[in-house]
């Protein structure tokens, strides 16, 4: 799946770049307006990461280009410009998402996996790992055939480790995701165990292969 | 405080008062020399007058003596005795009760010799005069007549041209009471065809001006600051995480990254929440709406559930219906804000509860110990050293407040902390 990083921070791309190359994505960089829309106009891609203060131009003015040729690439804006009038403005200019600066990759990925999987609605409605199935129309998780009821906020969880397979995630980037804007106002984030615990705990007792592993002190990975 | 037009006159008044009181004496002694000086002369013109026609009369003694006796009785102000032996001529004044007037008269003397025929006469002329202390009251109740003449006068005129020449000064005094640096714009100073107040205005424009430009560039420097460090926090937030990919890291590798991933996390905060305070001063935050409390807190602590849970804090709220004209976004972080220094300040096991009292809303946490309420609000002023948070929360909440004129105190009681907005 092919992937299109439209950021001017070279750090910043690579990183991105070589975090979603290790999830089976094809990755392509843009750095400049220019190159972006050129990139854009050639090539069609699953997702597309917008940074939105480009060299040369705006990066809402790419999303309206590909508005405008009515093409179907799922867009994610990757802003440091962290208000609400810009989100908003973002997301009625069509993009599918918007996630401020600084964020953590596995979120990234999440959110890359989500667009990817709304996109492609039709054939992709089901996650498959082994015993494992969870049907994201219905959000109906089942083990072996048996549904497993999971909780809002275990489910995302799931689907959060699923879409960052084989990749450590921190203990930050979790809670961060389960709480979102306020997750950043506290040191402690216990209450991620318990959710952790949880989900494996309701996963172990159908019967799942124990796909998700703890991480010394830092956090959880999902093995498949 | 003395008014400015006051400052001028005092001083015009009280030289004028200097110079009247300094006048009294000196008119008097003037006049009084002048009279002395007058009534001596024509005092000596009579002696001459009086020696001369007598001598010229040519007179035998006899007839002399007998003129002198009669004059001596008969003409007002004149005294005759016979001597022997010349004595020196005197002038003086006198003041004694004079049996004619039935009253006390000050008097000028000449007492002097003349010689008829070869007899030796003494001679006292007295000229009546007005009495010294009469003069004075009189020179006295001039001066004063004259003083308040001039008081008045110079009150009027006072009021008169000082206030036209000083209205462009009130003018731009009033207009500098009205310049707020918040407004960001210089306040406009009325023109004035005086040079002085041209210059005053020009550089108190200038003023306005630079302070504007500097209050302008602090803020922008704060929220640029903060803007430009989100492009080095998002590259080494992504470094972290691709580092924890590494498969080659050790524990306490790991444990080092862990403690990077918390720095980084506050940093993250402290740099958001200083671009939220730069916005809320910058006014941003305009549109209004009407918005329930209760509704809000409901889904604030919807969102903290799990927190209060993991920490085995009690919540409770108890906010019946109350309605605020606020923008949602201010008011909801002002409540996330006061909600999450409760939370973070709770010991385990402790409780927080909301709760409404008419226009008020108190947030109540347990706690061990008083904080020191005078740093409570300002930014980077921890209040406790035991926990970390941005520094930044409560001075938040304090500036979302002000801009609506809302009070936040802070007290504690009965081992609780009680923060209480009144709306």
């Amino acid at each position: 799946m092919k992937i299109l990083i439209i950021e001017d921070e070279p750090e910043l791309a690579a990183d991105i770049g070589a975090y979603l190359s290790a999830q089976d994505y094809l990755c392509e960089y843009a750095v400049s307006w220019a190159q972006a829309r050129e990139k854009v106009e050639l090539y069609r891609y699953e997702c597309i990461l917008l940074d939105l203060m480009l060299p040369g131009g705006d990066g809402l003015d790419i999303l309206a280009i590909l508005k405008e040729q009515g093409q179907q690439d799922g867009v994610i804006i990757i802003s440091a410009k962290n208000d609400y009038e810009n989100k908003i403005r973002g997301l009625h200019a069509g993009a599918d998402d918007y996630l401020a600066k600084p964020f953590h990759l596995p979120e990234l990925a999440a959110r890359i996996y989500s667009v990817i999987r709304r996109r492609s609605f039709a054939n992709q409605n089901n996650v498959l790992q082994n015993e494992l199935k969870v049907d994201l129309s219905s959000r109906v998780v089942t083990v072996n055939g048996a549904v497993v009821s999971l909780t809002r906020k275990e489910l995302d969880l799931l689907l959060y480790f699923i879409s960052n397979k084989n990749r450590v995630i921190g203990k930050t980037a979790l809670a961060e995701h389960l709480s979102g804007d306020i997750a950043d106002m506290f040191d402690n984030h216990d209450f991620v165990y318990a959710h952790v615990k949880n989900l494996k705990k309701k996963l172990t007792e159908a019967g799942y292969g124990n796909y998700l592993k703890t991480i010394y002190a830092t956090g959880y990975k999902w093995e498949g | 405080m003395k008014k400015l037009l006051d400052q001028s006159l005092r001083p015009l008044v009280i030289y004028a008062m200097a110079v009247l009181i300094v006048s009294i004496p000196v008119y008097f002694l003037t006049i009084n020399w002048i009279w002395e000086n007058e009534l001596d002369k024509h005092h000596y013109a009579i002696r001459e007058k009086l020696e001369k026609r007598l001598t010229s009369l040519d007179l035998p003694d006899s007839s002399v003596a007998s003129m002198i006796n009669v004059l001596d009785k008969v003409q007002p102000g004149f005294s005759f005795t016979q001597t022997t032996a010349p004595s020196p001529d005197s002038s003086y004044t006198l003041i004694r009760f004079d049996t004619f007037m039935n009253d006390r008269e000050q008097f000028r003397c000449l007492t002097t010799d003349i010689r008829v025929n070869g007899t030796l006469l003494r001679v006292l002329i007295e000229t009546n005069m007005e009495e010294i202390d009469e003069t004075i009251l009189a020179i006295a109740a001039v001066t004063i007549f004259f003083f308040i003449v001039l008081l008045a006068g110079f009150v009027y005129i006072n009021r008169k041209t000082s206030l036209r020449v000083w209205r462009p000064f009130y003018e731009t005094l009033n207009s500098l009471h009205a310049f707020r640096l918040e407004g960001g714009k210089p306040a406009a100073l009325p023109a004035s065809q005086v040079t002085e107040f041209t210059d005053l205005n020009q550089g108190l424009d200038r003023l306005m001006q630079a302070s504007l430009a500097s209050y302008k560039q602090q803020k922008e420097f704060t929220e640029n600051a903060s803007h430009e460090l989100q492009t080095p926090l998002a590259v080494v937030k992504s470094k972290l995480d691709l580092l924890l990919q590494s498969r080659s890291l050790d524990q306490p590798q790991m444990q080092i990254l862990e403690d990077a991933y918390q720095a980084i996390n506050r940093v993250t905060r402290i740099n958001k929440n200083l671009l939220l305070l730069a916005k809320i001063e910058h006014a941003q935050f305009d549109n209004q709406q009407n918005i329930s409390v209760a509704g809000l807190l409901g889904e604030l602590s919807a969102q903290f559930a799990d927190r209060f849970e993991s920490s085995s804090i009690r919540y409770t709220q108890q906010v019946s219906e109350m309605t605020l004209q606020a923008n949602p976004m201010l008011l909801e972080i002002l409540l996330t804000n006061l909600l999450v220094n409760a939370l973070r300040y709770t010991p385990a096991g402790g409780s927080v509860s909301v709760r409404a009292d008419q226009r008020k809303l108190i947030f109540q946490n347990t706690g061990i110990s008083p904080l020191n309420e005078q740093n409570l609000f300002r930014r980077f002023a921890q209040a406790s050293v035991e926990h970390a948070g941005s520094g930044l929360g409560l001075a938040i909440a304090r500036e979302i407040c002000e801009r609506y004129n809302w009070q936040i105190t802070y007290d504690f009681d009965c081992g609780h902390h009680h923060f209480t907005v009144s709306f």
